[in-house]
């Protein structure tokens, strides 16, 4: 049986539906946000602990040159060790019909007998290698949907210099591959980069590689500690080549993860915080509003004996309901976005199954953080109205006092208008409604900005990338270095313009007990293909002696240009150098150190020898050029310029395209919301008022502007805080992003704030104009009867 | 007819309304405000509207204003149909001929007296200045008070200097006194007849105290919506000698 106090507030909120969707709507967008990202947080990381647990993610990683596979036994002896497991991975060169550029690929082995034990695969479709049958493979399910292979297709491979044709027996995906990108790349090109499983014995023997491994991964121990077996293992290892091991934190699959994670983090709490603060405050707008109109209704309810208590409840159901409603299309809403969102992830993350996973205690705590902000907001409003004595509560509230705005008290009063006046006199008297105003066309602006400033930002990385940094058209790797002969042959390939050689050598660099693997890049000293720029956008001349390393690297280690880092050899002969650290340079993905070609050759003391080389191609005989290349069995990998670019740049359109709209929908909302609240209150309050002024013969149109004035300037302080605001957020999130894999520059572009400014003037404009509507019906004769 | 159209020097006629009719509502809910007013009014006149609560002197103070449309009947303004004039038309109507004068002052709270009368000066064609306006209603000396820091009767002085400054050809008080102590009530009605002789505006004032009838040239007395009869007073009487 509903209580006719209860029927009253059925009644109440259907005359105040407008304003009390306004609220749920802001509301439900600060829920939404929040659920969202909690629930993608929870989603990624519980599908990855699952996956990482049900296929055994190994916890070490470690790739060395060539090991007897009798040392497995010797590393399983290691303290902290609990499962090893000796693999092989090698480079090939793939050519797939229909792609125009070789596409490499990373070629794993599984054991000639039954399943890995670490790193276990999960058979997405087809079957397993058949033991005994030869040139099968199982296919990355990322590489195989670019290429659209299937079981059952063959396709061409340049192993160890030699070109099989393989048969896919199946696709699969790995825990070590749930980011599935070439070493070092920021964004994952699938169609170019693919990896491959294959019999033991096969890998081995193409690769001379038999009775060894060149890859491990092992478990530890509980209550192991990493750093402890990684350098044991590092001993170990070091006279078979061992490149350096690494744990999860250093695994790149996992540290791409991670780094959403983190992002998503910063996300699940900033913007949630602001909305609901915005949405408390429209509540308590609206509630206080109510409670002034409402003065005698609570006066007659407290005279007919309604204790103070029921008419407290009575009035913190309003904002109930509103939470009620908030939590529910927040809830709802957020799992539609995260729904949507996990599909893009799937662009970028391979897991046997991530579905979207409602991140549950999400949605109690959404209701209370909700409920917590709403009731703060209300509860002191209503208790005073409450606590009223009845006589004092029968009569009209006191006329509103007002006194000359600040800048009237300036002197400059005599230049406004009175529409102005009224206008400032009204904001100064009402302050904090002001301000949330202002701070909610703020969010609104501000969050606009973020989407585009990382688009913006990817933008300028890649056109960095393409046009300052990598001017070549392709890019080539070697199979092993060669002599500078290969440089020659390279030369007489049909429509070479130019080439530059490029040396590799995998090195780690410590500064103090700092330290970092990479490959050292060797280069011409002032190349003009692959160049080395620094941070004022100049190339860097490679200095005869020394290295110049990515700004990152050097933050990393704690270094300073003029400091000896020492470079340790990780491939030859493996010396040990201390080299001087001589500059630093700009880029965004990874971490790179440069070093002139020939200062490297002489830190690794082997004559003129060269791993790769960059190119320009006449574009008329790129045919013939791309099939030439296919053919040179010493190429390892081929790395296109223009078709990179196209793909990069059609993936992060497509994510960054869906975040936008996204947060377009929320600014929309929120700017909507706030802006129809704030003038449906200040109707309501001054009802009577702007009634007068139609009634002594202002226009609409005038008396509109009495309204609107306030609002425009509320916006006018808005908008430009709201800029700031959104350059905080993008400095904020580009902060979140700047890890060891990827950097973004913070780009804020012109363009970037107008479309903010310009979207969150529409949206005000449409809801004054919502509420301006109601201006012509206003009760000129009522305004004229005794005051409410 | 209750007009004697056979009077000496006949003043010029700003109002004709022949049958006017307002009913609000509808069905069983129906309310004839009016049912069937005639009345004409005259430039320079101080004319009270007297009659019980409910009797139709709001709804017809709120015809004559252009705030409200009738249901049926004629109503002239110097010869031009109200009847058929258009939102826009009546906004303009307001702005340039009418004085409004209402019980409960309706002043602008965030304006001081003197901006609550310059208002008017930014939409009228020929006003007054504010301090002039209201130096005639003897607050000369509270220009820039706000609503809140003035007693009862000074908002309503205010409220008359509003409705003056623009020089309205018509000044139209619903209750002025209604919410004022007599002795105040005096000072604002003594206001309400200087305006009227000095300016000449033809003036209505809706009342339902029969005592304060005296200080007009006609009163009118109105029940059940029609005009019941009109009293010519051969005499004005000073609002400050008036005694209730
Ligand atoms: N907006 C309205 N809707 C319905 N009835 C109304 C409205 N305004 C006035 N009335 C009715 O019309 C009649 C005359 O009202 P009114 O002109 O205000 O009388 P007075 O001013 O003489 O007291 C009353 O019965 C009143 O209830
Ligand atoms: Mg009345």
């Amino acid at each position: 049986m509903i209580s006719y106090l209860d029927r009253k507030l059925w009644r109440d909120l259907r005359r105040l539906k407008g304003q009390a969707i306004a609220v749920i709507m802001v509301m439900a967008c600060g829920l939404a946000m929040m659920t969202m990202a909690r629930s993608l947080i929870y989603s990624l990381d519980s599908t990855r602990r699952e996956y990482y647990q049900s296929n055994r993610f190994a916890d070490v990683f470690d790739a060395l040159k060539r090991a007897p596979n009798s040392l497995v036994s010797r590393i399983r002896q290691l303290p902290g060790v609990a499962v090893a497991q000796s693999g092989i991975s090698v480079q090939v060169t793939l050519d797939i019909p229909g792609l125009e550029e070789p596409a490499t690929g990373n070629v794993r082995s599984v054991p000639d007998v039954g399943m890995p034990v670490l790193n276990q695969l999960f058979l997405r479709s087809g079957r397993w290698p058949a033991p005994g049958r030869r040139r099968e493979v199982l296919v990355s399910e990322a590489f195989a949907q670019a290429n659209h292979l299937h079981p059952g297709d063959s396709l061409a491979m340049l192993m160890n210099g030699k070109r099989e044709t393989v048969r896919v027996a199946g696709i699969a995906l790995s825990p070590e591959f749930i980011f599935e990108a070439r070493p070092g790349a920021a964004l994952p090109d699938n169609r170019t980069y693919g990896i491959f499983w294959m019999r033991r014995k096969e890998v081995a023997s193409a690769f001379d590689l038999d009775g060894a491994f060149n890859y491990l991964s092992l478990t530890l121990a509980p209550g192991a500690s990493e750093r402890q077996v990684i350098a044991e293992l590092d001993r170990l290892l070091r006279p078979y080549g061992g490149l350096g091991a690494f744990g999860r934190a250093d695994h790149p699959s996992h540290v791409r993860v991670s780094d959403e994670i983190k992002i998503l983090r910063t996300i699940s709490i900033g913007f949630p915080v602001v909305f609901l603060s915005v949405a408390a405050f429209m509540i308590n707008a609206v509630l206080s509003r109510l409670l002034a109109l409402q003065r005698d209704q609570i006066a007659i309810l407290k005279a007919f004996g309604f204790s103070d208590r029921q008419i407290v409840v009575h009035y913190l159901k309003f904002a109930l309901v509103m939470v009620a409603g908030g939590t529910v299309l927040g809830g709802i809403g957020g799992i539609l976005l995260g729904h949507r969102l996990v599909l893009m992830y799937h662009r970028f993350f391979r897991f046997p199954d991530l579905e979207f996973r409602p991140d549950r205690p999400a949605f109690p705590m959404a209701l209370l953080v909700c409920a917590f902000a709403a009731f703060t907001g209300v509860f002191n409003a209503v208790r005073r109205a409450a606590r009223l004595p009845p006589a004092e509560a029968m009569r009209p509230e006191p006329p509103a006092n007002y006194r000359p705005a600040l800048v009237e008290r300036t002197g400059i009063g005599y230049l406004l208008s009175h529409t102005f006046r009224i206008a400032v006199r009204n904001i100064e008297r009402k302050p904090m409604q002001a301000l949330f105003t202002v701070a909610g066309l703020a969010l609104a602006t501000g969050i606009l900005i973020v989407p585009n400033a990382f688009r913006d930002g990817v933008t300028q990385v890649l056109d960095y990338q393409w046009d300052t940094v990598q001017r070549q058209d392709v890019g080539v790797g070697l199979v092993e270095p060669d002599s500078i002969e290969v440089e020659h042959l390279f030369e007489r390939l049909p429509g070479v313009i130019s080439v530059e050689p490029e040396r590799r050598a995998f090195v780690r660099i410590s500064f103090g007990n700092r330290r970092r693997q990479l490959a050292i890049e060797g280069l011409p000293s002032k190349g003009l293909l692959n160049r080395v720029i620094d941070e004022s956008n100049h190339q860097i001349q490679l200095p005869p002696h020394g290295l110049v390393v990515s700004a990152k690297l050097a933050e990393v280690l704690g270094a300073r240009p003029g400091d000896l880092l020492t470079v340790e050899v990780l491939e030859g002969r493996r010396p040990t150098r201390e080299v001087r650290l001589a500059g630093l340079a700009e880029d965004f993905a990874g971490m790179a150190a440069y070093m002139d070609i020939h200062a490297l050759n002489r830190l690794l003391e082997e004559g003129d020898i060269i791993s790769g080389a960059s190119f320009t191609v006449d574009r008329a005989k790129w045919d013939a050029f791309m099939r030439a290349l296919k053919n040179i069995p010493r190429v390892s990998w081929v790395a296109v310029k223009n078709s990179l670019r196209e793909n990069f740049r059609q993936t992060t359109a497509a994510s960054i395209g869906l975040i936008e709209k996204i947060y377009m929908a929320f600014a929309i909302i929120v700017a909507l919301g706030v802006v129809y609240n704030n003038a449906r209150i200040s109707l309501t309050e001054r009802a009577r008022e702007l009634a007068t002024l139609r009634v002594i013969g202002f226009s609409r149109r005038e008396v509109g502007t009495v309204l609107i004035t306030e609002l425009v300037i509320l916006a006018l302080i808005a908008v430009p805080l709201g800029l700031l605001l959104g350059t905080g957020f993008a400095a904020e999130i580009v902060k979140a992003v700047n890890t060891e894999t990827v950097r973004l520059p913070l780009v804020l572009t012109r363009a970037n704030y107008a479309f903010a400014v310009m979207v969150v003037a529409v949206a005000s404009a449409v809801s004054a104009l919502l509420v301006l509507r109601k201006v012509n019906h206003l009760d000129l004769v009522g305004a004229l009867k005794a005051p409410e | 007819m209750i007009e004697d159209p056979g009077q000496v020097i006949e003043p010029a006629q700003v109002f004709r309304v022949r049958g006017l009719t307002k009913v609000y509502g509808m069905g069983a809910a129906q309310v004839q405000a009016l049912a069937g007013v005639d009345l004409d009014l005259y430039e320079g006149e101080l004319a009270v509207l007297l009659g019980p609560s409910g009797s139709g002197k709001t709804t017809l103070l709120n015809n004559l204003g252009g705030l409200d449309v009738p249901t049926a009947g004629e109503l002239l303004y110097r010869g031009t149909d109200l009847t058929s004039a258009d939102e826009d038309d009546l906004t303009t109507f307001r702005r340039e001929r009418i004085g409004f004068i209402f019980q409960f002052y309706n002043l602008i709270p965030s304006l001081t007296a003197r901006e609550n009368v310059a208002l008017i000066t930014e939409i009228a064609r020929d006003p007054m200045p504010a301090e002039e306006a209201l130096e005639m209603v003897q607050l000369g000396a509270r220009l820039d008070h706000f609503p809140a820091q003035l007693s009862g009767g000074e908002q309503q002085r205010v409220a008359i200097a509003r409705a003056i400054a623009k020089r309205p050809e018509v000044l139209l008080c619903d209750e002025p006194t209604g919410a004022l102590d007599v002795r105040t009530g005096i000072v604002v009605l003594e206001a309400i007849q200087q305006v009227n002789r000095e300016l000449g505006t033809l003036t209505v004032v809706i009342t339902h105290n029969a005592v304060m009838a005296d200080i007009a040239d006609r009163v009118i007395y109105l029940s059940d919506g029609r005009v019941h009869h009109v009293r010519k007073n051969t005499t004005r009487v000073p609002a400050s000698t008036l005694n209730w």
